[in-house]
């Protein structure tokens, strides 16, 4: 664990998990979460929309629960297992969320996109039914300036009710 | 197949679901330096001092730029956004001032957010710190932050070169308005307050100054106008210059901005590559600025209803600096009768210089602000006459047969405005249909019984679409036998990259995901308009058709010397061509071309439409509004738009759902405000609200289709139609469901709040 008693420091060390993969590394304390993924890791699916936690676009999943990268330090995400919509699907493939976005034009410039992934993907992990009302009130802190939101909510009810057949 | 009208997936969604999207600030240029800017605070003053001496010794810093960086001449941009024919500017008694716009500000500063110095450093964060260590001494000069205010014989003057703030004017006169004497009009002031364009993604500019080459990458709409402006500001020529747009996270309004050219001018002064990516303050409160008009209407009528005529005088707020012209109001002008005969018309309207940032096109531009003053009108006329709001509409909608219908006065490119297509009547009637009018109107009585406040609305658009100049397509074969196209389009959203290639695989008979197709480069096409105004499906769509065609024709006459048949007895299809015996591959063509004409196998087409189509459309909305607190929910929303050929129709139904919550947004939160300091006050997405899932109603977009003959796809603009009728079919539910006659948009709760204790007022004493 980072000790932060320790007196002001530059840089400090940190270890965690980034989809799937074990990344140790030493993060100028001031730089956020969002900019050392992008920056150290070139995961280039978190958007940086506006860096005062409010469009969504730079949503991603730690330990599970959607978080603004934006406003989460780097160094606060020592030991914290990560997740970025790089790593949503295998390879080349999409899961069947990615799926249902496309098939319901969920998505334009494309620029939000990946802060709904996560945002849905917490949804529907929590068990999340394809209730439109519910759906709406998660997804309402992600901006999407393009498609006007209804094919996302349907893409994201379509997937729930994927899951709930399974 | 995968041609023309078909519901394809979109080719660009798989990049965009899995993280591969590429954005301006996921570039990766080795040895790149961030720069940011040092902004105004004060709305307007003369500016005594920059001093960059602490900045400068900051940790990383290496360079504080300001105009005294750039010579005089250099440090403006001047180039405007139109072209105007004389015999237009003669009809429309055109009158416009000087623009000029500083790259930084010298002396003084006419908006808060005016870039005074720029600030060059390893990385953001430092550049960032050193930012905040320039000192700019200036001394305030009196604001001009109100319209009205700044027409005053005594206004301070923004610009010495432009009296009475008056950047242009223009008039247009259609009958004879003034000898219209009915006895029956309705009149009112109307305020459309100012709105942003704002795209998720900020702006962003990446320069590179290598080897005597520019290579630009910015977040634009036109990167070919950018490369010209850059030409001719930096004195390059043509070919040493390049841009390039990335992936582009959405734009919803354009031109060209101080910041495009400063980044590339510090990149070849400094000898380094520099980047800056906009913050959300910056886009917010410096760029895509829109609406923002006070407009005076009249509207006559006879006593049976039948419309006579329509005045309006609008003035509009073009901020500080005003490249478009009179482009803004002068597509209020032209769109305000919408789809109605209304054989009378005239508009005068004012171009005003505010100590604000300047004001742009954004999707709508200057129609959805006269839509809503003529809707609001027909709503007010049917009170005052007792005739139902639908039947008065109904009445004096252009027939069918009466299509083509000329409007009387020149469109913005000077060629007579025709509506030249489509069907009114019944696009009005099927949008009643589908809403199920009726119904609605039922369970508003049905509510009021309750107590509870439902109200239904009622709008039409018309949009002229598929703005020329021209577009350029270039569709080729490679040595593999890959199907290319290449356009000076630019998408960021639309879809093109989908909709391009079906358009190419209807010709060449070939799946679309075999085609590939790249835009917003300027070393792809040599010329290029790029995508605005609802027009790449119309321009570009007609460019890459007829391409297609003549690559198709080339590739048979290839086919037939290489079989020895008559090319009319051979198919293409599938990336072959056959006599029925035997066979070529496209590559093989490829292989000839280049061997035996020293020629690619390709073929470009830079096509030009005469003038703009009309697209239009009819919406339907029910809303509810709670009386306690001036909350607005929109529970239904119908939507019927002409777009003629449909190119993809996913595609149109995402453009057509997109349109109508930018449109619900213009209607009930969107407002960027200024103090009267000529501070803004919205420069977050705290303060500046845009529509979340939470407001979007149930929406059902329907099309009907009447292509036009106007270009050989048949194709209408539908960026922007569904936007210029939703705040005026929003408003109308919420006057129906209040009983009053609002004459602002946006209707925020405050506002809301306003009407009803009015009305309670009234009611009270009366
Ligand atoms: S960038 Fe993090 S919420 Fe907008
Ligand atoms: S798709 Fe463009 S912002 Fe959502």
């Amino acid at each position: 664990m980072v000790d932060l008693t320790d007196g002001p420091h530059d840089a400090l060390g940190i270890e965690l998990n980034v989809n799937g993969e074990l990344v140790s590394s030493t993060v100028p304390v001031r730089q956020s979460l969002a900019d050392w993924l992008r920056a150290e890791l070139g995961l280039f699916s978190i958007h940086l929309g506006c860096e005062h936690g409010v469009c969504g676009a730079c949503t991603i999943l730690v330990d599970g629960r959607s978080v603004r990268s934006c406003l989460m330090l780097a160094v606060q995400a020592d030991g914290t297992d990560i997740t970025t919509a790089e790593h949503l699907a295998e390879e080349g493939g999409l899961n069947s969320l990615q799926a249902s976005f496309n098939q319901h034009g969920a998505l334009q410039c494309g620029y939000c996109t990946p802060g709904f992934l996560m945002t849905a993907t917490e949804y529907l992990r929590e068990g999340g039914t394809p209730d439109r009302e519910r759906i709406k009130e998660r997804l309402a802190g992600n901006l999407c300036r393009c498609t006007g939101y209804q094919s996302i909510v349907e893409a994201v009810a379509s997937a729930a009710e994927e899951l709930d057949d399974q | 197949m995968t041609g023309i009208g078909k519901p394809l997936d979109r080719k660009e969604n798989r990049r965009f679901l899995t993280g591969g999207g590429r954005f301006i600030a996921d570039l990766d240029v080795a040895g790149v330096h961030d720069a940011v800017f040092v902004r105004s605070s004060l709305a307007h003053g003369s500016i005594h001092s920059i001093d960059s001496s602490d900045a400068l010794a900051a940790d990383g810093v290496v360079a504080v730029l300001t105009a005294d960086d750039l010579d005089d001449d250099s440090n403006a941009i001047e180039r405007t956004f139109y072209t105007l024919d004389p015999a237009f500017v003669e009809e429309a008694s055109v009158f416009l001032a000087p623009y000029s716009e500083p790259l930084f500000a010298r002396e003084r500063v006419v908006r808060s957010g005016e870039a005074l110095a720029m600030v060059v450093a390893t990385d953001r964060a430092a550049a960032e710190d050193g930012r905040d260590l320039v000192f700019a001494d200036i001394d305030p000069l009196e604001v001009v932050a109100d319209i009205e205010a700044a027409l005053e014989v005594d206004s301070p003057q923004i610009h010495p070169d432009i009296p009475g703030n008056l950047h242009g004017r223009f008039a247009v006169k259609v009958g004879h308005p003034e000898a219209v004497e009915t006895g029956h009009s309705v009149t009112g002031r109307f305020r459309v307050h100012r709105s942003l364009g704002s795209p998720i993604e900020n702006r962003g500019v990446i320069a590179e100054w290598s080897d005597g080459k520019l290579t630009v990458w910015s977040t634009t709409q036109i990167p070919h106008v950018l490369k010209s402006f850059l030409c001719e500001a930096l004195g390059l020529s043509e070919e040493s210059v390049r841009v390039a747009a990335p992936d582009v996270g959405g734009s919803f309004g354009g031109g060209i901005y101080p910041e495009e050219i400063l980044v590339p001018w510090a990149a070849m002064k400094l000898g380094v590559p520099i980047r800056w990516l906009e913050d959300r303050t910056e886009q917010l409160s410096g760029s895509r600025h829109s609406r923002d008009q006070v407009i005076d209407a009249t509207l006559s009528f006879g006593s049976n209803g039948k419309f006579e005529a329509l005045s309006m005088r609008i003035l509009q707020d073009c901020g500080a600096f005003n490249p478009f012209g009179i482009t803004l109001p002068y597509n209020s002008a032209s769109h305000a009768r919408s789809v109605y005969r209304i054989d009378n018309f005239s508009c005068e309207a004012l171009c005003v210089a505010t100590n604000k940032t300047r004001n742009t096109p954004v999707r709508g531009a200057g129609r959805p602000e006269v839509i809503f003053v003529l809707e609001r009108l027909i709503d007010m006329a049917a009170e005052e006459t007792g005739i139902d709001a639908v039947a008065l509409r109904r009445q004096n909608l252009i027939r069918a047969e009466e299509m083509p219908f000329p409007m009387g006065m020149l469109y913005r490119d000077g060629v007579p405005m025709v509506y030249d297509s489509g069907d009114f009547p019944a696009q009005f009637e099927l949008a009643l249909d589908i809403s199920d009018y009726p119904e609605l109107k039922r369970q508003k009585a049905e509510a009021n019984e309750q107590g509870r406040l439902l109200g239904v609305g009622v709008a039409t658009h018309v949009e002229g679409t598929g703005f020329g100049p021209h577009e350029t397509a270039v569709v080729g074969v490679d040595f593999k036998g890959e199907v290319y196209v290449h356009t000076g389009a630019q998408p960021h959203g639309q879809g093109l990259e989908t909709s391009l290639a079906q358009v190419c695989s209807e010709v060449l008979d070939l799946e679309a995901n075999r085609i590939t197709v790249w835009g917003g480069d300027t070393a792809l096409t040599e010329t290029g308009g790029g995508t605005f105004g609802s027009r790449s499906a119309v321009t570009a769509g007609s460019a890459v058709l007829e391409a297609s065609r003549q690559l198709r024709d080339r590739a048979l006459g290839l086919a037939a010397t290489a079989l020895g048949s008559e090319s009319s007895q051979l198919e293409l299809r599938d990336g072959l061509v056959t006599d029925g015996k035997r066979t070529v591959t496209f590559a093989e063509l490829a292989l000839v071309a280049s061997e035996d004409e020293g020629l690619p196998l390709e073929a470009t087409i830079e096509w030009t439409p005469p003038t703009v189509t009309f697209g239009s459309g009819t919406a339907v909305a029910l809303v509810e509004v709670d009386q306690e607190t001036g909350l607005v929910d929109v529970l239904e929303y119908t939507a019927v738009d002409d777009c003629g050929t449909v190119l993809n129709p996913a595609v149109v139904k995402g453009q057509l759902e997109g349109g109508v919550v930018h449109g619900l947004g213009n209607a009930l939160l969107e407002e960027a405000r200024y103090d009267d300091q000529g501070q803004f006050l919205t420069g977050s997405f705290m303060d500046y609200l845009l529509p979340t899932a939470m407001d979007v109603p149930q929406m059902k977009v329907a099309h009907r289709s009447h292509p036009t003959p106007l270009n050989p796809l048949g194709a209408k603009g539908v960026g922007e139609g569904t936007t210029s009728s939703a705040p005026a079919a929003i408003i109308n539910a919420i006057c129906d469901a209040l009983g009053v006659q609002a004459t602002e948009m946006p209707l925020t709760p405050e506002r809301i709040r306003g009407l009803l204790t009015g009305k309670a007022k009234e009611t009270a004493w009366s």
